[in-house]
């Protein structure tokens, strides 16, 4: 029997962007003695290696996300520079990993007219439990730009989170897949702190 | 649309249902929707009738001004919220609705 409703949401809908500089040592205050660092009291990892850069983000996307450009220098180097993210809420909705893939890469790059490979897709692991990665290749014809992404999708709980790894070329330009490395590095060193605001939702 | 689609399941343990009201008609929302993934009902008020209601009608501009209200069982506005929703605060309300739901 469907019990009676509690509360009903009325939406009115209808609407976000990265913004960068830190100067200093971003993570003053956060570095613990191992090498590792502790975000916003909730996630502990070891930062990217320099010259990746932190990124200092306006939107929820993303929890945490570091930059890296070609010749080393401030962002700005587009298109030849690399980003690497650790998303609380990757695009889509489904808590199946699969599903949730597919669903992500509907909205993901969505706004810079980016044709996807089919993505390459690979179970492992992350986070501590089972996972799913998929590699594919953008290309953007008009501007003739591609770019390599690579998204872990893991667990937190019963929600979905996601690792990216982006890197935008030239057409032309071959890829730096040595940087996966700092990538995995990243991800293998990450770890949560607490419950997750979900998990503690009962 | 995509975090209260990403959020369902606990609306669906805290009792609440979702719904979305839009000034579209109905194609452009069944498209939009299918385009989603969204199972939640989207309601085309073309006429604008529920913006004023819910005063998110602005002369001049013609779509309702984003806004999320949470309506108890007992048809009361339990919270009102502009802009972009605060899906943490929505959650924690509905669960505070639901545990008051079981009091007499």
């Amino acid at each position: 029997m469907i019990r009676p409703l509690a509360a009903a949401a009325a939406l009115f809908l209808l609407a976000g962007c990265a913004a960068t500089g830190t100067p200093g040592d971003p993570f003053a205050g956060m570095r613990t003695g191992e090498g590792t660092v502790i975000w916003q009291g909730e996630y502990q990892f070891s930062p990217m290696p320099e010259p990746w850069q932190l990124l200092d983000l306006d939107e929820k996307d993303y929890s945490v996300a570091f930059f890296r450009a070609c010749n080393h220098g401030a962002p700005g180097t587009y298109p030849c520079e690399s980003t690497v993210a650790y998303a609380e809420e990757p695009f889509g909705y489904s808590r199946d990993l699969d599903e949730r893939r597919k669903e992500f890469f509907r909205r993901f790059l969505w706004a810079a007219r980016v044709d996807f490979d089919e993505p390459r897709v690979q179970h492992v692991r992350a986070l501590g439990e089972e996972a799913l990665q998929a590699e594919t290749v953008g290309y953007e014809r008009v501007l003739k730009q591609k770019v390599l992404a690579q998204v872990v999708f893991a667990r937190r709980g019963e929600r979905v989170v996601a690792f990216y790894f982006t890197q935008w070329r030239p057409s032309d330009m071959d890829f730096d897949r040595t940087l996966l490395e700092d990538f995995r590095r990243f991800i293998a060193s990450f770890r949560f702190l607490k419950p997750s605001f979900y998990q503690r939702l009962r | 649309m995509e975090g209260h689609q990403r959020n369902l399941y606990l609306y669906d343990r805290f009792n609440a249902r979702v719904a979305g009201v839009s000034r579209d008609d109905v194609p452009t929302l069944r498209h939009w929707s299918d385009e989603l993934g969204l199972t939640f009902p989207l309601l085309s008020n073309t006429s604008g009738y529920m913006g004023m209601l819910f005063g998110t009608l602005h002369k001049g501009i013609p779509m309702f001004a984003r806004r999320t209200v949470v309506i108890d069982m007992w048809g009361k506005i339990r919270y009102i919220s502009d802009g972009s929703p605060d899906y943490r605060e929505i959650l924690l309300l509905l669960q505070k609705l639901h545990q008051e739901e079981g009091r007499p």
